[in-house]
């Protein structure tokens, strides 16, 4: 079979830069997925991508379809001739689907009979006439958030597009897209060279790299924007801060990067350099570059998509623009500070948290609430940990975090330190808002960490209140990392709070601000409405919620142990979870007991008797005496069982009442000889109706004790 | 339908005074084949309102068009004293439609108008996609960059007023006082050259610095709540009524200044969060009807400017009469 390489570009007008990558490779892939489909045997697959082209190459196409050999067997010889010997409407239509004419069918004998059979070849098709499918396959199911159209066309696509480069080898793949005839010939740079380019499938990156001022390949132009930038930081004596995202997107921008550095005033250095970081990589995607030591310098590098013929007209022009951001940012800095962050907490009452839940003062309420409460357990001072509750919001009502959003809670740190707070409530405010992603780092104060422990849970069971519980891929409240956030702290740090407890006060609370925001948007005369519907009555015993509440965070739970390769199965994590342990450091100390145990060489053996002993309770159709009474104890093997039990009774309840659930376990473990000796010598089941219950109560409670850790019947095995 | 390339367009001079510029660029679109219009005389918070952008978006005839429009934003007023905001400023707008397959390089041929050579200008096209609520419309296109800075709005319109973009209608807005400061190099819009003739230099500031000043005044502080949102009622009702006897165009006008009224209402802090959201919604709702107002009263003219055969009655009809004998 003979093998050509295969190009396809797109050529369009600048692409957006964010999507680009996800593009690209969603192309490749869906070309990919078509020439497997069609059983195209192919080599490598490569994705170019830029502002204005998507393209893929194709190393080693077959250029045809192999041959298939096609056997299809029909309906029986019975079934195909009437009493006449004429053939039937299932034998003509079975020809028919088989695109065969009838006299060539033949027969195959099997058990049942004989059936009509066909065997034909289906020439495999070639390449070139398969490919336009494909490849308008792919881009149809290209994840495009908006198609749009242009001109007076029909054609759909991300932008408009101008050119379709196909070729299979050196032959232009005869087709047409976007209503657009494809050809040989690309075209190079906006500005340096907007004119065809003629291409192969070898020559295309290079050609446009030689004569089109392009740089084709995705990841070879984002590694020269790496290093460019770097040397340049370097040759500034610094280092540049080069945010992955960041440059994703300048490597997006442009087709021809060329970096070029440029300085703004000294007086800025005096911001928080988070302020000016984000001025010139959020506003202007900029580099910002910083000394040996980390301090931030007054330079920055753009890359622009030209080899200018002035460079110096291009730094002064983005000098201007940076300038007049900056001195927004320094206003605001100034501004802000004349005015102390508790005085804004008033005004967080006009801000909505969620409709459903009122404002964020009120969110804050409850917050500062939960706060002291966790701060109380944790060893956190409670006063601290209410303090930075209280404030905890104010920074969203300054200028800075309306114009940055992103730099929520560390302004509040920053202007609560200028507000002369305790260091640790200033540090809290930036906390509040850790961990922010998966294996990010917990918060460093205790009132950090009760802070964002208590607005994480309060998040999540007012979003569950307000029936905006995350379903499938949905998640807008970000809940699931909430949630885990939670977790890794409470564990983590050690912090033994009685979850389900938390949840109902959380949930109280909640319910009370639902209400109370219901009341305030209704019109004045549906309020008695609202007052009277059920759903807003106070929270009974057992409010369906927090059971669901639980059940979302111990699912979460279930992830962070068992996903979290951390030696823990599902079965293990079921063991336990049957305990219903109060608090997750408490449901940690069980696992670890647990994990433990499983090492130990009597763990299978005891395991297997546990299940065996809860199959025997269960299956017991008696009542069982709380008590054993060691008059009835007749077999040696259950005698000694018996005591051996009862010696160990006591202290393994204390270390079980001071959660020390691995030495109880161990200590359990010790009886493995005596309960293999009872099942070998002791028939359970005895007739004599006294003793079986004796015995059954000497099962029973030693399943009590061995069960207390984590319900070791679910184990396998 | 085919577009004939334009012949690259020289690099020119840069425009030395305000006026230049918006000389240069009533020129440079003319030459590509605009219709020249002048400022619509109303308040409008952008190029887009004008119904050279808007309605001629509506339907399948051909347009283009070029014009400056002032655009009032009540809230952007920072009473003369910031350098960047005002309350009051200069859109240049071009639409054309269908959009030509090169209308990028056209807008582009423009920056050479003005003199930018983009092999020493580092120009940008930056993923900017457009969309307002009270038009019922959105876009897709860039802000492009001029050496780091947003000199224009380029916008591929898909819908207006609910109704679907068929054909596309290209929009490009340059935001007039920010090019002019960059091709004047200075620090504030104030200090612009306007003119600088025979009759001597006049600044920006001369022009309307008192202006920014008093309108800001009124804007935040003077602007007479209760009237403004009993004219709001007013306009929106008259807005109907003209609807339901079949005239977009005024009815249009009375949209607009619901939409005028209501950013001054936003201006002055009168309007809640709840609350904007259904004055919002209640604009929307005028805009769709004149869209498919408009929409109707130029099929029942058998959309003229298709070029097809004219429906009996257009040229020589009563319209046609009463135009003769009023002059």
């Amino acid at each position: 079979m003979r093998k050509r390489d295969f190009l396809v570009e797109i050529g369009t007008e600048e692409l957006p830069p964010k999507s680009l990558p996800g593009l690209s490779q969603a192309f490749a892939d869906g070309i990919a997925a078509g020439l497997d489909s069609a059983g195209l045997a192919h080599g490598e697959i490569v994705a170019f991508a830029t502002p204005r082209r998507l393209a893929v190459r194709v190393f080693r196409l077959a250029e045809r379809q192999p041959d298939q050999q096609i056997r299809r067997k029909g309906p029986p010889v019975t079934a195909a001739f009437d009493a006449n010997g004429e053939p039937t409407r299932a034998a003509t239509a079975f020809a028919a689907s088989c695109g065969a004419d009838l006299v060539d069918l033949g027969r195959v004998e099997e058990t049942k009979g004989a059936f009509l059979f066909f065997t034909g070849l289906r020439v495999g098709e070639d390449t070139a006439t398969l490919l336009p499918g494909i490849v308008q396959e792919s881009l149809d199911q290209l994840p495009i958030a908006k198609r749009m159209r242009w001109g007076d066309g029909t054609a759909e696509f991300v932008r408009p597009v101008h050119w379709v480069v196909m070729l299979l080898g050196n032959a232009v793949v005869p087709c047409s897209l976007f209503d657009i005839a494809a050809g040989n010939s690309t075209r190079g740079h906006r500005f340096h060279s907007n004119r065809p380019i003629t291409v192969s499938p070898a020559t295309y990156e290079r050609r446009l790299a030689s004569s089109g001022h392009v740089v084709a390949s995705f990841a070879a132009r984002r590694e020269r924007i790496r290093r460019g930038v770097g040397e340049l930081a370097t040759s500034l004596g610094g280092v540049a801060l080069m945010d992955s995202a960041l440059l994703d997107e300048v490597t997006a921008l442009v087709e021809w990067p060329v970096p070029i550095a440029g300085r703004f005033e000294d007086r800025f250095l005096e911001l928080p350099p988070e302020v000016v970081i984000a001025t010139v990589q959020e506003h202007q995607r900029y580099f910002p570059v910083r000394d040996a030591d980390g301090r931030l310098t007054p330079w920055f590098i753009t890359v622009s998509n030209i080899d200018s013929s002035a460079p110096a007209q291009v730094r002064t022009g983005n000098e201007r623009v940076v300038r007049p951001r900056l001195a927004d940012a320094a206003f605001f800095w100034d501004t802000d500070r004349k005015q102390p962050l508790a005085a804004r907490r008033k005004a967080l009452g006009s801000v909505t948290f969620q409709k459903q839940l009122g404002s964020v003062l009120a969110k804050s309420e409850r917050v500062a609430e939960l706060a002291e409460r966790i701060a109380e357990v944790s060893g956190a001072d409670p006063a601290l940990a209410r303090r930075a509750a209280d404030l905890a919001k104010c920074d969203l009502m300054t200028a800075m975090v309306g114009e940055f959003p992103e730099l929520q809670g560390l302004m509040g740190r920053y202007y609560a330190t200028n507000d002369g707070e305790h260091p640790e409530v200033a540090a809290a405010l930036e906390e509040q808002y850790w961990p922010r992603f998966a294996g990010d780092r917990l918060p460093e104060t205790s009132a950090g960490t009760a802070l964002a422990v208590a607005d994480k849970l309060d998040t999540i069971v007012g979003v569950f209140a307000a029936g905006q519980k995350p379903t499938g891929a949905r998640d807008p409240f970000g809940l699931r990392r909430a949630a885990l956030g939670v977790l890794r702290m409470v564990v983590e740090k050690r912090i033994d709070i009685d979850l389900q407890t938390l949840i109902d006060t959380a949930l109280v609370a909640v319910r009370a601000d639902i209400r109370a925001a219901a009341i305030e948007r209704a019109p004045p005369k549906d309020v008695n409405t609202v007052m009277a519907t059920g759903s807003f009555a106070k929270l009974e015993e057992a409010d369906p919620v927090a059971a669901e509440i639980y059940e979302y965070i111990m699912e979460r739970l279930r992830a962070y142990y068992v996903d979290g390769d951390r030696g823990v199965t599902t079965e293990m994590f079921d063991a336990v979870l049957a305990r219903r342990p109060a608090s997750p450091l408490d449901f940690d100390a069980r696992l670890r007991a647990l994990t433990d145990f499983l090492s130990l060489p009597d763990a299978a053996s005891l395991a297997a008797a546990n299940k065996r002993i809860a199959n025997i309770l269960r299956k017991a159709e008696q009542d069982i005496p709380a008590r054993v009474d060691p008059s009835l104890l007749q077999h040696t093997a259950e005698r000694r069982l018996a005591s051996e039990l009862e010696g160990l009774r006591e202290s393994v309840e204390s270390l079980l009442a001071e959660r020390r659930y691995e030495g109880a376990l161990r200590q359990l473990a010790t009886l493995r000889p005596h309960v293999d000796a009872f099942f070998d010598g002791v028939m359970v089941m005895a007739d004599n109706p006294a003793v079986r219950a004796n015995r059954l109560a000497l099962l029973a409670a030693l399943a009590r004790l061995f069960t207390e850790t984590a319900d070791l019947s679910r184990l396998p095995g | 339908m085919r577009v004939r390339m334009p012949p690259r367009q020289k690099l020119g001079t840069p425009p030395a005074t305000f006026q230049e510029l918006v000389f240069a660029l009533k020129k440079y679109w003319s030459e590509q084949g605009c219709v020249l219009l002048e400022p619509y005389d109303m308040e409008m918070g952008a190029g887009t309102f004008h119904p050279a952008t808007f309605l001629r978006a509506v339907g399948p005839e051909p347009w283009s068009a070029a014009y400056v429009q002032p655009s009032r934003r009540p809230t952007d007023g920072r009473y003369g004293e910031n350098p960047f905001r005002l309350q009051h400023y200069y859109q240049f707008q071009v639409v054309i439609k269908p959009s030509p397959a090169d209308i990028v390089d056209r807008y582009l041929g423009s920056l050479r108008a003005l003199g930018f050579d983009p092999l020493t200008h580092d120009i940008r096209l930056v993923e900017d996609n457009w969309e307002s609520p009270t038009l019922g419309a959105w876009g897709l296109g860039w802000e492009i960059w001029l050496n780091g800075m947003e000199i224009t709005q380029f916008t591929y319109f898909q819908q207006v007023g609910g109704l679907d973009c068929r054909p596309v209608m290209g929009e490009i807005t340059y935001g007039l006082e920010r090019l002019a400061m960059y091709l004047q190099g200075v620090e504030s819009i104030f200090d612009l050259t306007w003119t600088d003739g025979p009759l001597g230099r006049v600044t920006y500031g001369d022009v309307y610095h008192q202006n920014e000043v008093e309108q800001s005044k009124y804007n935040f502080e003077l602007a007479d709540v209760a009237e403004l949102f009993r004219q709001f009622d007013a306009h929106e009702l008259a807005c109907q009524h003209l609807l339901e006897a079949g005239l977009a165009l005024p009815a249009y006008e009375q949209m607009l200044k619901c939409s005028h009224t209501f950013n001054l209402l936003d201006a002055r802090r009168a309007i809640s969060v709840t609350e904007r959201q259904r004055y919002i919604l209640r604009v929307r709702a005028l805009a769709r009807a004149v869209a498919e107002a408009y929409y109707c009263s130029r099929e029942s003219l058998g959309f003229p400017m298709l070029g097809g055969p004219s429906p009996p009655g257009t040229v020589s009809g009563p319209g046609a009469d009463s135009q003769e004998s009023g002059r």
